[in-house]
């Protein structure tokens, strides 16, 4: 019989819910203040899929369609952004440019291990002098026999401190007018590989972000990803699909929020009433719960245009502009409602409000987005 | 191989059921659907047997169509399948009439089961009705809110918890088992298993034709219980003082509540009382 998407969505809802609830919850807090990775629960997440979201069943993975992977990502993000951060980036930008430009070779040898979780992915173009330029990227790969030698710094890498293996954008060369760059598949055991100190960051304070350092690390030439020159092309396309995770997390941290507020609202008395029934307050939420929708359809939209294998890049960027521009409101409304509660770490607002902020920063920020939107609405013949 | 089916429930989740207080009635248009606790441990329970012994699993319940929902999560657990019994006729059975429908559902899709699981309780209603009474139906021996099973060839031995002792039974299969939630916990589902269950999943939904009880089955005939009213119990607390010497309070105390105390103890205290002139 056919079946109802809607009650997978939902099923697949309230079954990572019901995960993230009974195991982050308790601890979400405490990782946050202490900036440790939960890597106990990273490994019960391993043989549920969660590191496999979109990879086929033939690599181990649970072959999701993209609003699945979205709701995953989300319902994680609702109670920790940051192990919904590490997530989203495995599956996100470090596993689906395996899926997509991998030869049957790579995929044969890497998307098992990344599919079941016990090879933790991440995805390096960031360098100090190389964030929103792209193209700036000074981190070197030069042939030397069948290896590749690989030498610079990348930084603010997401899973940075536990990843086994990433994707390393490097110059190869240039022609007459550009640099020219290509993807690496570099596992952390090579000689050479070296990790910085983990960031002491504002939110999501339970994900080792760190730098990653690159000393005459030799890398197979089978380990190129794509082709030679291929580095901008393949990192626009992973930065597309990244920002469907982005939006996703940005929406989850929201949701999170909201319903923290609405639940302090109605608890907190103020004037011999429930702070919920004065119309300031529900103005708030009306318009909180009003945008997190709003949010969310321009989500699904973008994800359902990547399933039917339409281009999506212009609709991930809205998606990830408007879902993190609500979840910083939103979240800054819900500490607001919450008032001096709300800028205590007693309450979890706090460390919403935090974790929101960087959704309008990473995977391309929120100014970035935009010239994304406007390039592709600006080229269209018919609007 | 064994043959088991596992009754399961869909029953609104309880953190979100709000009561309408002008009415007395569950808002259960405002609630989503889960599957009851009990029976996500009686399910647990079948499909530890089946990785164990090998075992054929299917996953039975009556409901909504909207109820498909927990056969699938079901099937994502490690069911083999799942049946669904649908039919607006139906709605409104009550435990007598479920059991009945369970039953016929149960000789025409697995006449040759050998073990039959329940859970022990739902979390909407707490009867903890149907499964005794459709071991009654189909003349099975049965044991309920049982906490542990043992299974050696062809005997099912049972641990259960009754009031303050526990108890060790024996039957021979083909038997029913009402397991409570001590233990068995729920594994988590995968979302490989999710997505398969929605992909390829084995459910066959039936009407009360289909099985053939379409004439008696429907609530005014079969149910014997009827609804008059549902409302919420108004919790009467008062903190009291109780001052003076230590002996006068006791003696308040005990006068004022030894009928309560009784009660609740099962014992009368009225011999123990200190001086009580």
């Amino acid at each position: 019989m056919q079946y109802n998407p809607c009650m997978k969505h939902q099923l697949i809802r309230n079954s990572v819910r019901h995960f993230a609830e009974t195991e982050l919850e308790p601890v979400a807090a405490q990782i946050d203040r202490n900036a440790t990775y939960p890597l106990d629960i990273i490994e019960k997440m391993r043989p549920l899929n969660y590191f496999g979201l979109q990879v086929p069943k033939e690599f181990g993975g649970a072959e999701l369609d993209s609003i699945s992977a979205a709701i995953v990502v989300e319902e994680i993000s609702r109670v920790c952004a940051a192990v919904g951060l590490c997530v989203t980036v495995h599956n996100g930008v470090a596993v689906y440019p395996f899926l997509k430009y991998a030869t049957q070779e790579q995929k044969e040898t890497y998307l098992p291990k990344l599919a079941s979780g016990e090879v933790i992915g991440a995805f390096s173009l960031t360098e100090a002098n190389a964030g929103s330029d792209a193209g700036s990227v000074e981190t070197t790969a030069v042939k030397n026999g069948s290896k590749y030698i690989l030498n610079g710094t990348k930084i603010f890498v997401t899973n940075g401190g536990v990843c086994d293996v990433a994707l390393i954008f490097a110059l190869t060369g240039s022609d007459q007018k550009h640099p020219q760059s290509s993807v690496f598949i570099v596992e952390s055991n090579y000689p050479g590989f070296l990790r910085g100190e983990l960031e002491d960051l504002c939110g999501m304070r339970a994900n080792p972000v760190s730098s990653l350092f690159f000393e005459d690390c030799p890398v197979p030439e089978g380990n190129l990803l794509g082709k030679l020159g291929d580095g901008m092309k393949i990192g626009l396309t992973t930065l597309d699909n990244g920002r469907i995770g982005v939006a996703a997390q940005a929406l989850g941290i929201a949701q999170g929020a909201l319903e923290a507020a609405v639940k302090y609202a109605k608890e907190r008395q103020q004037f011999k009433k429930p702070i919920a029934s004065l119309q300031t307050i529900q103005n708030y939420i009306a318009d909180m719960a009003t945008e997190q929708t709003a949010a969310r359809l321009l989500l699904y939209h973008a994800c359902s245009l990547k399933d039917q294998g339409a281009p999506f890049s212009c609709e991930a960027s809205m998606a990830k502009l408007y879902c993190s521009t609500v979840a910083a409101k939103i979240t800054s409304l819900a500490v607001q409602i919450h008032g001096g509660y709300g800028y205590s770490k007693e309450y979890n607002v706090e460390r919403y409000f935090r974790d929101a902020k960087v959704t309008e920063i990473y995977e391309g920020t929120s100014e970035i987005q935009r010239m994304v939107i406007a390039r592709a609405v600006l080229s269209q013949l018919i609007l | 191989m064994l043959n088991i089916v596992v009754c399961i429930k869909q029953v609104p989740m309880v953190t979100e059921l709000p009561w309408d207080e002008r009415t007395g009635t569950l808002r259960r248009d405002l609630a989503s659907g889960m599957m009851n606790p009990a029976c996500k441990h009686a399910l647990e329970a079948a499909l530890q047997i089946k990785e164990k012994f090998g075992a054929n699993v299917a996953a039975l319940t009556m409901g909504p169509p909207a109820a498909e929902e927990i056969l699938r999560e079901a099937l994502a657990m490690g069911t083999n399948r799942g049946i669904l019994i649908s039919d607006k006729r139906l709605a409104g059975s009550d435990t007598y009439a479920t059991s009945l429908i369970l039953a016929a559902a149960i000789k025409k899709e697995c006449p040759r089961c050998d073990l039959i699981l329940c859970g022990a309780y739902t979390s909407d209603s707490e009867t903890a009705q149907v499964g005794p009474q459709l071991a009654e139906e189909l003349n099975l021996p049965a044991a309920a809110y049982a906490e542990n099973m043992e299974i050696n060839g062809r005997t099912l031995r049972v641990r259960r918890l009754v009031d303050n002792f526990r108890e060790t039974l024996e039957m021979e299969f083909p038997a029913l088992v009402t397991v409570s939630m001590e233990k068995y916990l729920p594994r988590y589902t995968t979302l490989a298993g999710l997505e398969n269950a929605f992909v390829g999943g084995n459910i066959s939904i039936y009407d009360a034709d289909d099985l053939g009880i379409s004439d008696k089955a429907t609530e005014r005939q079969c149910s014997r219980t009827h609804v008059r009213k549902v409302y919420l119990r108004k919790a009467q607390k008062e903190n009291v003082v109780l001052t003076g010497t230590a002996a006068a309070v006791v003696n308040e105390f005990l006068n004022k509540y030894e009928n309560k105390i009784s009660a609740a103890i099962g014992k009368t205290i009225e011999e123990k009382k200190p001086g009580n002139e």
